[in-house]
């Protein structure tokens, strides 16, 4: 039985500007071309034409690209435009993504103005060099007074770190722990630099310029990650993610939840839980066909119940918590043994997962290696 | 429109792969008016797609020309033949039906280690042999020195060789008039006891099996009977013809003249090449001399990448095999591959080109386990068992005798490179038999050599070792007791039966250390270390570990991430293909050939 489908209740807002893009960035975004600001507005305000009625939110989300490069005068446009098909309900978490040298008291309070609960800082590093080798324009105070700002403000604070940057030793992402545990925020994502096929970094690495990290050294930071953040406090729930309690991002656990959420923006990804619809991932181009009236989607993943069904045994897996099996079973209207029961005996016997015959959770180690898991999964052999 | 046999003329073409023969035979179908010009395809008769694609000829071939000599028609069959040692047996087979054998050399080549086998051959069938010495219009061509080898080491009177080029026509009609002129007409009697002789069959999926005849004695019309002597069947002439090259079919066929037969058999297997086709109720013809039944040399496993295809493998093995009788299969099973097939082949190519057609045609993925070579073991109780397949020899208690096959290798090189080729031999064990100058510049070395070193790579070493002037060619000799031994492949502490050779007890140790070593390289990283260990019997003699995968996990996935990273995850499947799990360590195709490498380092 496919079960009905609901309306979605959160909603992503993808802003494609940037100052500069970063050597490592493959998303889509558009670097000094502000000049395009008045353009988006006016396509975004065309494809919010999508929702025929108000749509109550539990969680909205900024993200880019860098919001906050839009200024307090783009933001102000871009809320007034969400304003409408958007109704945030009293309690909703809205968060908005920005570059530590872009906030101000004015920004913050601007912000907070229009509903904003938290902002995600694209921190990535407190060391100087660190943020030099990755093609940052903020320093680390840039980071501490950003952050400051924002929590004086009374706004919930998560900060992006990355690590295994090109160089950088264990003992770096040491001391960057320490001092993002000292910046006092509610919530920090931690990503191992990723060498996307058709960025800087990855053209360089071919050229032998720059060098990726040892696969044991890549472990050992991110096991000092997890290590370090637990110890202060934060808990692991995601692989990527630390939050202290009550302040996980709501707005992410909807996408590993495979709620239905809506989403606006160039290369923005819907889910509407039977098939996720992601737009034309090139700003212009995703510009043009909406204000021209053309079909401006790209790709569409339309899934079967027990395809779904499977991604959410990805998706729910790399949390950990793991997944419940009357959760499962009620959310997807399948039994989880039925989708992956032998992968799990697998798993266990192999020390990466355990299994309480209600809860199945990976181990540090399976989740450490979770991607040669889901091949398993997501085929459905075995 | 019956022929009298004085106008017939039966003959091959025999050369060393690449000197020219199919051009030649087209410009012979060309100039005979068989194949108008702008209908002939290159190389006419090589007309499996494979055969096209590599240059080769695979199968044998016959087709019926008319030509006008001195005022009087003939009848000319030209029986093709293969020139890859691998295809030996149905050279053999075109020859029985022959007088004739138009040996072919080329200008700048020279006499190839194939000419020598091929030509032996011929002479040994007692066939006239017609010289000829083409490409003359190659600017290389070196003619004297070739004329000079031919008579040196096949004994040919320079007066007597035809200069031809297969790519300008030049000498096409002389090689005509050589062949009417020189190979003899059938002696066969047309009002003789019928007796033909099969000397091939194809599949034809409207018509049934074609059966391929050269008539002994006799006559065969349209409609009567006939019956097979050595299967004991008897059929209807539904149709009988000759290729011209297409099938044509006539009311008649008379001793001497080759055509085909349609008898409406389904089952190829019916058709037993060499065997003897008379009337039903003759009891007084007696059987033609049939062919060596085809030796096969290779063996190999065959597994379906999915259990599941079992069947639909077999499907395709019996189709094949159906076109292909000179390979056979039965069902085996493996501890680590689980159900399949032990095959055999003439030889590596014949192996290739199997497994290829498989893929292409069945659309199959395949599983090939390396291809070993046959034993015999004499066993202390007296028996003599065949061994196809490593996992079958008994402990060495219960063996007396562990025989291999040997075979006699003759390579035909420059003489500069006559010490390279004898330190490639002596480094596989070879005995020295001989050394004979071709010319001042061309030897023949022959040594007698292990089979299974032979084949898995010695071709390629010696083209090395030669800068490509090096030919070889070899008979199986027989079987010779050696200290053989089987290697036992471990992976992650289990042993890959899959994964068993036998070799020289002296070489186990250079080739356990080079397969585990090559395995290291061609398995994947998994979850966990995986010990890599070469063993005969409990003792291990070599080991190489693959580490553990320490970190492998996606860092963001989040909404518009979701599908992306889904189909990376989900695009490990492809990399999946032509690998067996065994254990939990995924193997890949790859690994199960790696047990080939001889580790003797490159020349």
């Amino acid at each position: 039985m496919i079960p009905a489908l609901a309306p979605p209740r959160s909603v992503y807002v993808h802003v494609p500007f940037c100052r500069h893009r970063c050597g490592y960035c493959d998303f889509s975004l558009l670097a000094g071309r502000d000049d395009l600001f008045e353009r988006y507005f006016l396509a975004m305000a065309c494809e919010l034409k999508r929702v025929p009625l108000p749509l109550a939110l539990d969680t909205l989300y900024l993200g880019g690209g860098t919001p906050s490069h839009l200024g307090p005068a783009g933001l102000r446009r871009l809320f007034n435009l969400l304003h409408g098909p958007l109704v945030p309900v009293g309690t909703a978490e809205i968060t908005m993504e920005a570059n530590p040298s872009d906030v101000t008291g004015p920004l913050a309070a601007l912000a907070k103005g229009f509903g904003v609960t938290r902002f995600s800082l694209g921190a990535q590093s407190l060391d100087a060099a660190t943020l030099r080798s990755l093609d940052r324009d903020h320093s680390p105070d840039d980071v501490r007074q950003a952050t400051a700002t924002l929590l004086g403000a009374g706004l919930s604070v998560s900060v992006d770190l990355l690590i295994a940057a090109p160089g950088q030793s264990l003992a770096a992402v040491e001391q960057d722990l320490e001092a993002v545990i000292a910046l006092g925020v509610q919530h920090v994502s931690v990503y191992c630099l990723t060498w996307e096929k058709g960025t800087q970094f990855d053209a360089l690495r071919a050229q032998g310029i720059l060098s990726v990290a040892d696969e044991s050294i890549e472990r050992a930071m991110f096991e000092a990650t997890i290590d370090r953040l637990e110890a202060a406090g934060f808990e692991h729930y995601e692989v990527s993610n630390f939050a202290r309690p009550g302040f996980r991002c709501r707005h992410n656990e909807a996408y590993w939840d495979c709620r239905p959420w809506e989403a606006f923006g160039p290369g923005a990804a819907r889910y509407d839980g039977r098939e996720r619809i992601t737009n034309h991932r090139s700003t212009t181009g995703w510009m043009t066909r909406v204000l021209e009236g053309q079909d401006f989607t790209g790709d569409r993943d339309a899934m079967t119940p027990e395809e779904a069904a499977r991604e959410r045994v990805v998706v729910g897996l790399r949390r950990r918590d793991g997944l419940d099996r009357e959760e499962f079973r009620a959310a997807s209207g399948l039994a989880l043994d039925t989708i992956a029961g032998a992968a799990i005996v697998a798993w266990v016997a192999d020390g990466l997962a355990t299994d309480d015959g209600q809860r199945v959770r990976l181990t540090r180690e399976g989740l450490l290696l979770s991607d040669a898991l889901w091949q398993r999964v997501l085929t459905g052999r075995g | 429109m019956s022929i009298d046999s004085a106008h017939i003329r039966n003959f091959s073409i025999i050369a060393h792969i690449d000197h020219g023969k199919s051009t030649l035979a087209d410009r012979l179908l060309e100039r005979t008016g068989t194949v108008e010009k702008r209908q002939l395809k290159e190389q006419m008769l090589d007309d499996m797609e494979l055969e096209r694609q590599r240059g080769i000829t695979i199968k044998a071939r016959a087709v019926r020309m008319g030509y006008h000599y001195k005022g009087e028609l003939y009848e000319l069959n030209l029986i093709d033949t293969p020139g890859h040692v691998d295809f030996h047996y149905e050279v053999s087979r075109s020859l029985a039906c022959c007088e004739g054998a138009v040996l072919l050399v080329d200008a700048f080549q020279g006499v190839e280690a194939q000419t020598v086998a091929n030509a032996y051959a011929a002479i040994n069938q007692n066939l006239t042999i017609v010289p000829v010495v083409n490409k003359i219009d190659l600017v290389h061509a070196r003619v004297d020195e070739v004329l000079a080898e031919m008579e040196q080491s096949l004994a040919i009177d320079a007066a007597e060789v035809v200069l031809t080029s297969g790519k300008t026509g030049l000498g096409v009609d002389e090689l005509l008039a050589a062949i009417i002129e020189r190979v003899p007409a059938p002696t066969g009697d047309p009002n003789g006891v019928l007796r033909a002789m099969i000397f091939d069959s194809h599949y034809d999926s409207y018509r049934g099996a074609i059966t391929y005849v050269r008539l002994v004695d006799g006559t065969i019309k349209r409609g009567q009977k006939v019956r097979f002597l050595e299967t004991g069947t008897t059929h209807e002439v539904l149709e009988i013809g000759q290729f011209v090259p297409q099938r044509r079919a006539c009311e008649e066929l008379v001793a001497g003249q080759v055509g085909y037969l349609v008898c409406n058999i389904k089952d190829v297997k019916q058709v037993h090449i060499g065997d003897t086709v008379i009337c039903p109720g003759d009891t007084i013809a007696a059987p033609l001399p049939g062919y060596k039944r085809p030796q096969r040399m290779v063996y190999c496993g065959l597994y379906p990448s999915e259990g599941e295809n079992f069947e639909e493998l077999r499907d395709s093995l019996e189709k094949l095999s159906i076109n292909d009788p000179s390979f056979d299969y039965s069902p085996e099973s493996s501890e680590a591959l689980g159900f399949g097939f032990r095959c055999g082949f003439l030889g590596l190519l014949h192996m290739e080109i199997i497994q290829q057609r498989l893929e292409k045609e069945a659309d199959l993925d395949l599983v090939q386990t390396a291809p070993n070579v046959t034993y015999q073991i004499l066993k202390t109780d007296g028996t003599v068992l065949e061994i196809t397949n490593p996992q079958d020899v008994p402990d060495s208690g219960q063996i007396d005798e562990f025989r291999q096959p040997i075979v006699r290798t003759n390579f035909l090189v420059p003489v500069e490179h006559i010490g390279p080729v004898m330190q490639l031999s002596t480094d596989r064990r070879g005995t020295y038999l001989k050394t004979e100058y071709l010319s001042p510049t061309r030897a023949m070395l022959t040594f007698d050599l292990p089979l299974a070193d032979v084949i898995y790579d010695l071709h390629d070493k010696l083209k090395s070792v030669t800068r490509g002037y090096g030919t070889m060619d070899y008979e199986l000799i027989g079987y010779m007791p050696a200290d053989l031994v089987r290697l036992d492949i471990l992976v992650g502490g289990k042993n890959v039966d899959a994964l068993s050779i036998i070799c020289d007890r002296r070489d186990a140790d250079r080739r356990g250390r080079s397969i585990v070593k090559k395995l290291r390289s061609e398995i994947d990283r998994h979850m966990f270390e995986i010990a890599l260990q070469a063993a005969i019997g409990t003792k291990v003699i070599a080991r190489e570990t693959i580490s553990a995968m320490r970190k492998n996990v996606t860092a963001k996935c989040y909404g518009g991430d979701i599908s992306r990273k889904k189909k990376l995850w989900a695009k490990q499947k492809e990399g999946k293909k032509r690998m067996k799990s065994i254990g939990s360590v995924d193997i890949p195709q790859k690994a199960f050939m790696a047990v080939l490498d001889t580790g003797v380092d490159r020349a």
